[in-house]
């Protein structure tokens, strides 16, 4: 980007401040962390921003940058694990500038304690609505590992959530009928 | 814990035969893995001979909190291989791609300990010890389902009760919740710790 | 379980995007950034700042020219790499054992069952 076309830096933050905010406490689960990384990953912007080439670059270098330096600050600390969605309250202490319900604050809780890799990719994907082939461009990673980590850490929070929230487990399609055979079925059905 | 598949392992007969030297790295052709991968809407793929079990050892140095228990557990194998292959629809893959498998552990000194066929859902389960001189010397485990294929292979003396340790794995996230789920779904009651 | 685009998400995962929905910034962040940015520009004209990055420079040059930190490096990420690989496999291990074990808890629960509607 040329001088003039590079946009302004605080017009960048006021854009995406809430985007990085959002994602660097959902991996972390910590607001001041949060928004240390956050502080840190403008600051770099900053540094970078002659090297970007458009807004989406922009978008996609802020989400990229915001999930390293997210998953380098949980392996610098311990992350707290949320087993009740009380805990998660409490931790966050004064209320949010838009509350969020209950069922909110307990999908988070339980998505805190995920492993990493499920964690950010459900992020991106949930929050940031990427599809799996955009969250591998972000996080540098093969599509199907993307996919995978989708998959299982869907399945690990349908099945935490039944423990603890009971009404939310809903499968999704029907379950593969059987025909009945042995070996067969095992790899045979349509 | 594992508590039905360690007393099973304890209560296995001494084996006398020495069997065939066993390459971690050939247990399905190189081509029909690439097939199963093509297919699979997920994959995980590891092979993970002597020499680099030892290599990944030196870097278990105490950093993370579960290096220890791994490391304890690697300590010796001769490789671990895993194929995990996931599929959108079930007949991806066909009876002789299990038959295949099950011929590499087909030979004396593999003692089934579990083996479950269940004809109306189409799955299999494998679970055998390899046995020489009356020592555990390798483990095989095999999950067919109509869209899961799962393969584990690994040679060497393996430590049933540190593998049941580390359910707390990092990265695992709290099995115990997950496991408990099922198992309220299922009315089952797991017997014995984890 | 396959990847839905996001209009043919089932209600769970609507319900996920609804709680994940972007939160606001805190109150006062974009004043902070600005002020750090402030700061570190400030800092990086200085004449303290220039000699530090010169040091820095020539310490950079004598370890690159050497060659040893990299190699170390490059073999610590092989390592990790490695580690990492374990970790994989061990999980996938446990998780099929413990499958196992599922199957076999149900079919003990389906064997007392059939045993005792055949004693009564």
């Amino acid at each position: 980007m040329s001088e003039q076309e590079r946009p302004d830096f605080e017009a960048l933050v006021d854009e995406h401040q809430s985007m990085v905010f959002s994602l660097a406490l959902r991996m972390t689960a910590d607001r001041g962390l949060a928004e240390e990384i956050a502080q840190d990953v403008f600051l770099e912007l900053d540094r970078c921003l002659g090297q970007l080439e458009s807004a989406e670059h922009v978008l996609y270098w802020l989400r990229r940058v915001t999930m390293s330096r997210s998953t380098d600050a949980l392996r610098r600390r311990k992350t707290r694990r949320f087993d009740q969605w009380v805990e998660m309250e409490d931790a966050h202490g004064a209320l949010e500038a838009e509350p969020a319900s209950p069922l909110g604050v307990r999908m988070e809780a339980l998505l805190a304690t995920l492993p990493e890799a499920q964690r950010e990719a459900l992020i991106l994907r949930y929050q940031e609505d990427l599809s799996p082939e955009e969250i591998a461009q972000t996080l540098a990673a093969p599509v199907a590992t993307v996919k995978s980590h989708l998959q299982r850490g869907l399945k690990m929070l349908r099945a935490k959530a039944a423990s603890s929230l009971g009404e939310f487990i809903r499968k999704k399609g029907p379950v593969p009928i059987s025909n009945g055979a042995g070996w067969e079925g095992a790899g045979g059905e349509s | 814990m594992k508590l039905k598949i360690v007393s099973l392992i304890l209560g296995v007969v001494a084996m006398v035969q020495v069997g065939a030297a066993q390459n971690v790295a050939q247990l399905l052709p190189a081509q029909l893995e690439k097939d199963l991968a093509a297919r699979a809407s997920e994959v995980t793929e590891v092979t993970l001979t002597k020499s680099m079990l030892g290599f990944a050892a030196k870097f278990m140095d105490g950093k993370r909190h579960d290096d220890a228990a791994v490391k304890q557990l690697i300590e010796g194998l001769d490789g671990i291989y895993v194929r995990e292959y996931e599929f959108d629809k079930p007949g991806q893959y066909g009876p002789e791609v299990v038959e295949q498998v099950r011929q590499a552990v087909s030979t004396s000194e593999w003692v089934p300990l579990v083996r479950e066929q269940d004809r109306k859902h189409g799955e299999t389960t494998e679970v055998l010890m390899k046995v020489v001189n009356g020592e555990n010397r390798g483990m095989f485990i095999l999950e067919a389902e109509p869209r899961e294929l799962t393969i584990v292979l690994i040679l060497g003396p393996v430590k049933m009760e540190d593998l049941g340790k580390l359910k707390h794995l990092s990265g695992l996230g709290a099995l115990g919740a997950v496991s408990g789920a099922q198992h309220a779904a299922h009315g089952t009651h797991t017997g014995g710790s984890k | 379980m396959s990847l839905e685009p996001m209009d043919r998400m089932d209600e769970f995962e609507q319900q996920l995007r609804t709680a994940l929905v972007r939160q606001a910034a805190p109150e006062g962040l974009k004043q902070r950034i600005l002020e750090a940015r402030a700061r570190r520009r400030a800092s990086v004209g200085s004449p303290q700042s220039v000699w530090m990055r010169m040091a820095a420079g020539l310490l950079l040059a004598a370890v690159v020219g050497g060659g040893v930190l990299w190699k170390r490096h490059q073999e610590e990420q092989r390592g990790e790499a490695a580690r990492e690989q374990v970790i994989t496999a061990l999980r996938v291990t446990n998780r099929a054992l413990d499958n196992v074990e599922i199957k076999l808890a149900a079919h003990d629960t389906r064997d007392g069952e059939q045993e005792q509607r055949r004693t009564r």
